[in-house]
């Protein structure tokens, strides 16, 4: 009945080194020195009487002393002037924007606290990233830029736009050139005002660029297509999607709202129709999209070109470009062609992605897309992208007139070069060159650093604003709290310095919006805009996706791939093929100042606060090398030193680095130094910013420990994933959910909760995860922090795993080999190669069993079970004992090792009282020395049947939503009331797949888990 | 004795001020006669028009004062007009009305056209009698109080005689005894004899002391007795320990709830209007003073503003006369908080006095009867639980309580359905 697969959480456990069980077998990473007490000195040495007695006397002195001070009188200063629509201890939502999207904003007492996605967002129904759920903290950040700033010292407003406005004079009237570099805007209000501004000054213009650049795709595009666009990708109308190195669950363009389309086809609902979308991914390092693929094959970089040119030709069967050739690997080439034959028989619903920022390559992957019909239906040309629209060729040219000392002013909005610039030094000594250097920068960043004026923006939570991610739907931002600091938007800066006729942004925006937007939704006037900050947002109907044909030659963009693949098979000793990517948590480092981010593990990795070198375990026995091994690395002469991390499923001679570390300056958190910055190994070939080099690879000698949270909580090897075919499941849907046969009828020891005074509470509160359609994303574990005031514990605290995280996504490894799965020990003991590991996430919390362990082995009863079986905590009760925590076999309870809150180790993380102003006021903050755990969002919980009580009705499905589930942009988690035969947890937990994790310890978990399905047969067949 | 003066003063101050009162109104009313109006229908028309919304005899309110404008204007005519229609007359740019207008917030005065001009004739007569009556009584009270404070000085030097008095007597007692004791000493061998006697006795005490310290029983007794006594004692003050019931800070405004919620008969709700919607209950913010004491700045018997009341406009930065406010002077009142629980408690008032239909007194006590806000539950857990207990739920007419099962079962097996009952003794539901 039970899968007997072998899952493994990392190597230790894998290989099961003797440290590792030894270690694994404590409870504290580091040894505890009771030994060192009983024995030698510490218990036979004499305390001669007149020393206890003087320790004694001082211990009662001190504490009678302490404990002789006057109760503290609390004040209470109600507001002099309510506003109306406050009420003290009532939250008001506030709907706005983040990133493009719809968002809510949670306020208290006229703060926010809480970001939660708009249900009706149309790009993912309310989902929310990791970065989203982070962004509240930045409001907060005390390392912001506090005032604007002239030549190093703080200004007046006034006088800062003195200055800058007679400087732009001077330079108008010289004629020389002004350039605006950003990121890319998709803010349709930002977009008219840089463009007045430009109006105002004809020697201006707008440089967009982005860190991580999709201009490949874009040129692409208009090479193919005559169409500079990026494309709208349709995941959820894919049924076979191929993906090279496109991490699109993870990073890549717009990923929560692809996660919420591509779930669409694997989740419980898809799965009961018998339909399952297939994913297949060919990539170099480990991504997220590659852990949830179903067919994941490593690719070196410089063999993606030859693999992509390969599927073309199988694709289009009869054409072979000139100079095809067959890859090093056999199994490779087999996939490809299986894949094409798939893709063939999918047309028109079929997607290939790659992650490349190639032009060739993306005019080739346009190609392959053109001929199996896939315009139109999954990717959308005319309904386009405004999430990327960066040129790279225009930062370069910018940099090459900066040189020549054309230019006479520069402004950064929401663009940091310096950092994360290829060649930051050549820009640095360009920058010294123009007089006039203005940064909108809310962090004293890099660039932000060698500007001569810094003028603070504001914190998107205090703005105003627009933002369209995609055409047709634009989302109204709107402020949420008075600015914290004395900063100002940066368009109504751009306003003022260009005299703008409406220089205050808000007016600025309504006018846009009365002008060109409001209509477009069918509104209009003071009504429409009202309608719209209720609503968030307006989405106007779709055009009709046209279908595209590719007409171009191919064969020299074959050549200029090949070429270029040439160029990076990594020749000689010590030398491996470099790929650089984002990390969910960090992306482009913009966010790099965000504890709740730095502490989010890695998906994949389980890595916090650091980036690595990811490499195989054949290239570590080759190197021989230790994990936590520094090495130096080593491209056309910039090098960095990084810890090496034992990747299983990376591409043999390769290296995979994670930009948006390193950061260099821009806050506390950024400036206790936090990784390495890999944005110097970018290169610009061919008119674009390039991933992928060769690097050389030595060892420095040094070794350090990572912060890696993912053996931390062991099973000791019991099974506690499963998992089933998408074959299996459809002849039999019980498949390994451990129902198809003998499920055995536990005994149980204590009584039955159904015959006590229980037995007739109306709820019984439970969750279903669906472990197919988790991704691994953590936005779930970031926005529990946020719900929950989960402290930050920092780098060292995480090495001794202590980290706080009520809610953490496990990720097992499975090995398959030659077809067939790894079930024994001994048999991994035998392979060569982790190449064709397979992945399963599993977000893993307090599972609030019936017969919970925990509760009998409290000695001060301070966690009991209540009637709505929820496994209580009294934090108060707690002495700390910790048996509990020993006796979780879950392993879901975290010590409060320090007053995180109160402490100034914790400084830089949440240990500030500015920065505590974040703090959920419904939930207490842990002491130093309690147990605390997922307590299912209690207060929400509460406060729904408050609410229902209030209203004089029972309480509904779906009024009550756990911070975790509200987050989830693919809905694997759904929570609800389990008495009530009709709510949604009720239906999800009556699936065939559910299952218990641990269900032979009878425990009797509160939460249900769905068996991962994977759609592997068919290549394989 | 300071309680005894002020009642003689007030007594004798009110029996002056009636005597005052009634030889002025003689004169006014031979006055009142004397104008055109009648001033007795004039005060029915003041009062039943709807004047006092906006006028004060005396004072000015969100209107000016009557008395001293409408004696210093002697154009009826005008006055007819304005208060007939003033709309009218500021339209027409007449000079006078139009800086009223101004004067005065461009708080714009209703039109009466329903008042004849007899009838306002009446009001005016009204309003110029009562000036003049109220005039006539100002100098007056200030004659008053110097013969007021007659009585006054009377008991403190009637207090002084009492002390000269009791000085002298303990005078003259000291005297006695000094007289006494020569006599005893003259007297010589009794006194030696007791010296002796006294020498004798001391022994013979800490012989009895130290036989009952002998006495083992006797020893643990008193033991016994000391440690239970002590015990109890540390017992009962451990227990009590941060329970501060009885607590009564002394507030920054000396706000009397005795009179608001008391004499006044406020609702609780209408200051803390968060009981019923939220978790806090909260303290009102200013501007629901200012609904009342915008126009209400001293008690009923005082002739002065109240300096507590002004307290409020001083925290708001509003100006009385002008009737502005100046935000640049607001400075909020930082009361001090009586009902503090603790903060890994969770309390919400909205579950308590909405759906629970609990009164406020019920935990706050007889707030209605307080001069000062006291604490006078303690707030402690076994407080709560004991009431969560004994309490049945109020479960009439609200859905929530009648769908349930749980509910049905217990009233079927006749139990009392508390919130105990359902759950509401367990630890998450309020610690969390």
């Amino acid at each position: 009945m039970d899968s007997n697969k072998k899952y493994w959480k990392g190597l230790e456990e894998l290989n099961n080194t003797p440290e590792f069980v030894e270690k694994n077998k404590h409870e504290f990473a580091e040894p505890i020195p009771i030994e060192d007490v009983l024995s030698g000195d510490g218990l036979l040495g004499k305390t001669p009487r007149r020393d206890f007695l003087k320790a004694v006397g001082y211990g009662v002195g001190a504490v009678t002393l302490a404990a002789c001070q006057r109760v503290p009188v609390h004040k209470s200063i109600p507001y002099l002037i309510k506003p109306e629509e406050i009420t003290p201890g009532i939250a008001n939502y506030y709907a706005s924007t983040f990133e493009g999207h719809a968002i809510l904003v949670k306020t208290r007492e006229g703060r926010p606290i809480k970001i939660e996605g708009n249900p009706n967002d149309a790009l993912a129904r309310g989902g929310l990233s990791a970065s989203a759920q982070a962004s509240v903290l930045d409001l907060y950040d005390v390392s912001r830029v506090k005032a604007p700033v002239q030549d190093g010292a703080e200004k007046e407003w006034s006088d800062l736009d003195d200055y800058v406005k007679l400087e732009l004079a001077k330079i108008k009237d010289a004629g020389k050139k002004i350039r605006i570099v950003s990121s890319t805007v998709t803010s349709p209000s930002t977009l008219a005002v840089i463009a007045d501004f430009i109006g105002q000054f004809p020697g201006a213009k707008h440089v967009t660029y982005d860190a991580v650049s999709y201009t490949g795709i874009i040129q692409a595009n208009q090479n193919s297509f005559g169409k500079a666009v990026l494309p709208h990708y349709h995941f959820d109308k894919a049924d076979v999607i191929v993906s090279f190195g496109a991490d699109f669950l993870g990073s890549w363009i717009s990923p929560v709202e692809f996660t919420a389309q591509y779930v669409q086809n694997r989740n419980n609902k898809s799965l009961q129709g018998k339909k399952m979308s297939r994913h297949i991914q060919f990539e170099t390092g480990m991504s997220l999209a590659g852990t949830n693929a179903d067919v994941r094959i490593p690719l070196k970089p410089s063999e993606e070109g030859i693999a992509l040119i390969n599927l073309y030709n199988a694709i289009t069967t009869g054409t072979t470009l000139l100079g095809s050739k067959k890859l090093s690997d056999n199994a490779t080439n087999n996939a490809i062609i299986l894949a094409a034959k798939e893709l063939q028989k999918a047309k028109g619903k079929a997607l290939v992605v790659a992650g490349s920022n190639d032009v060739a390559t993306q005019v080739l992957v346009n190609a392959i897309n053109a001929a199996l019909g896939s315009y139109g239906t999954t990717i959308d040309l005319d309904n386009s992208s405004n999430q990327y629209a960066g040129n790279d060729a225009e930062l370069v040219e910018f940099i090459n007139e900066a040189k020549t000392g054309d230019v006479a002013a520069v402004l950064f909005m929401n663009a940091n070069p310096v950092y994360d610039y290829y060649n930051a030094k050549e820009l640095t000594a360009a920058l010294a060159k123009v007089p006039l250097k203005v940064s909108f920068a809310d962090h004293m960043d890099e660039t932000a650093a060698v500007c001569n004026v810094v003028a603070p923006n504001h914190h998107y939570l205090e703005s105003w604003g627009d933002d369209s991610a995609v055409a047709g739907y634009y989302t109204v931002l709107q402020p949420t709290i008075n600015p914290v600091y004395n900063t100002r938007q940066a368009e109504e800066s751009l306003l003022i310095w260009s005299n703008n006729t409406v220089p205050v942004y808000y007016t600025y925006v309504r006018n846009n919006w009365d002008k060109n937007i409001l209509a477009q939704g069918g509104l209009s006037g003071q009504k429409g805009w009202e309608t719209v900050l209720q609503t968030g947002f307006i989405k106007v109907a779709d055009k009709p996706a046209g279908s595209y044909s590719f007409s171009r030659d191919l064969n020299a963009v074959a050549q200029t791939i090949l070429a270029q693949s040439a160029q990076l098979a990594a020749p000689g000793d010590n030398k491996m093929e470099l790929h650089l990517y984002q990390t969910v948590a960090m992306r482009d480092g913009k966010r790099a100042n965000n504890p709740w981010l730095q502490e989010l593990p890695d998906p994949v990795s389980k890595v916090t606060w650091d980036n690595f070198a990811a490499i195989s375990l054949t290239d570590i026995k080759k190197l021989n090398l230790q994990e936590g091994d520094v090495i130096t690395i080593d491209v056309n002469g910039t090098s960095i030193a990084l810890p090496v991390l034992l990747q299983p499923g990376q591409a043999e001679g390769t290296i995979s680095v994670a930009v948006g570390y390193g950061r260099a300056k821009g806050g506390v958190v950024i400036e206790s130094g936090v990784g390495k910055n890999a944005f110097p190994f970018h290169s610009f070939r061919n008119g674009t910013f390039q991933t992928t080099g060769v690097a050389a690879v030595s060892a420095t000698g040094d070794s350090i420990i990572l912060a890696q949270t993912q053996t931390h909580h062991s099973y000791e090897g019991r099974n506690n994933i499963r998992e089933a075919s998408f074959t299996e499941y459809k002849k039999n849907p019980y498949k390994n959910s451990g129902k198809d046969g003998a499920h055995k009828d536990y005994k149980s020891l204590w009584e039955d909760y159904s015959d006590t005074e229980y037995k007739n509470s109306p709820y019984n509160w439970v969750m279903a995860i669906d472990l197919n359609a988790c991704t691994g994303c953590g936005a779930c574990v970031v926005a529990c922090n946020a719900e929950n005031n989960v402290p930050v514990v920092g780098r060292d605290e995480v090495r001794r795993r202590r980290e706080m995280h009520w809610i953490r996504i496990d990720r097992y490894y499975s090995i398959n080999e030659e077809g067939k799965s790894i079930t024994e020990e001994r048999e991994i003991d035998k392979l060569a190669n982790l190449n064709n590991v397979s992945v399963v996430h599993q977000p893993m919390l307090c599972q609030h069993c019936e017969h919970a362990p925990c509760e009998t082995v409290c000695p001060v009863l301070a966690t009991v079970h209540s009637s709505e079986g929820l496994n209580h905590m009294a934090y108060n009760r707690c002495v700390g004992t910790r048996y509990c925590a020993n006796n979780c076999p879950y392993k879901v309870r975290r010590f409060n090792w320090f007053n995180y809150w109160n402490d100034s180790r914790f400084e830089n993380y949440l240990a500030e009282q500015h920065t505590q102003l974040v703090l959920n006021p419904d939930v207490t903050t842990r002491f130093r020395g309690v147990m605390e755990k997922c307590s299912m969002c209690i207060q929400r919980i509460q406060a729904g049947k408050l609410k229902a009580k209030i209203e004089k009705r029972p309480v509904k499905d779906g009024d009550i939503k756990v911070a975790c589930q509200q987050t989830c942009p693919a809905n694997a988690i759904v929570f609800g009331n389990g008495k009530d035969p009709n709510s949604e947890v009720s239906k999800a937990l009556r699936s065939e797949r559910t299952y218990y994790v641990l269900e032979e310890l009878n425990v009797q978990p509160g939460i249900g888990y769905q068996v991962k399905v994977r759609n592997t047969t068919e290549l394989e067949a | 004795m300071r309680s005894i003066s002020l009642i003689f003063k007030k007594f004798s101050g009110s029996v002056l001020l009636l005597a005052c009162f009634t030889v002025l109104g003689f004169t006014a009313k031979a006055q009142g006669d004397a104008a055109k109006g009648d001033a007795a229908k004039g005060e029915a028309l003041f009062k039943s028009s709807g004047c006092t919304g906006c006028h004060k005899i005396d004072q000015r309110m969100t209107g000016p004062a009557l008395g001293p404008v409408m004696t210093k204007e002697t154009d009826d005519k005008f006055l007819t007009q304005w208060i007939q229609n003033n709309q009218a007359l500021i339209a027409a740019k007449e000079p006078r009305a139009v800086s009223i207008f101004t004067q005065y917030n461009q708080a714009g005065m209703p039109a009466f056209p329903s008042l004849q001009d007899a009838d306002v004739a009446n009001i005016l007569a009204y309003v110029r009698a009562e000036w003049k009556k109220e005039q006539a009584a100002t100098p007056a009270p200030a004659a008053a109080t110097a013969e007021a404070s007659g009585p006054s000085n009377l008991v403190v030097f009637g207090l002084i005689g009492v002390i000269i008095l009791a000085f002298i007597i303990i005078l003259v007692l000291n005297r006695v005894v000094a007289t006494l004791e020569r006599l005893l000493s003259k007297g010589g061998v009794p006194i030696i004899e007791e010296e002796v006697s006294e020498e004798a006795i001391p022994v013979d005490r800490w012989a009895t002391v130290k036989k009952l310290a002998k006495n083992k029983k006797l020893v643990f007794f008193i033991l016994f007795c000391g440690t239970f006594a002590l015990g109890s004692w540390t017992w009962f003050a451990l227990w009590n320990t941060n329970v501060h019931t009885g607590y009564q800070p002394v507030q920054p405004i000396k706000f009397p709830h005795d009179l608001h919620a008391g004499i006044m008969k406020i609702e609780c709700q209408y200051c803390h209007s968060g009981a019923f919607k939220s978790k806090n209950a909260s303290i009102p913010s200013l501007n629901v003073c200012m609904n009342c004491h915008k126009t209400i700045d001293r008690t009923l018997s005082s002739k002065t503003a109240s300096p507590e009341i002004q307290k409020i406009y001083d925290a708001l930065g509003y100006d009385p006369q002008t009737q502005k406010y100046d935000s640049t002077k607001a400075r909020p009142i930082q009361w001090i908080r009586i009902h503090n629980l603790p903060d890994f408690a969770y309390f919400n008032h909205s579950q308590h006095v909405k759906v629970g239909g609990l009164k406020c007194q019920t935990c706050h006590g007889p707030v209605e009867t307080m001069k000062e806000v006291y604490q006078y539950s303690p707030l402690t857990m076994k407080w709560c639980i004991q009431c969560h207990k004994r309490t049945d739920i109020n479960m009439k007419g609200n859905a929530y309580y009648e769908n349930m099962i749980q509910v049905h079962d217990l009233i079927k097996r006749g139990v009392k359905v508390t919130p105990a009952q359902l759950g509401g003794i367990e630890c998450g539901k309020c610690h969390y």
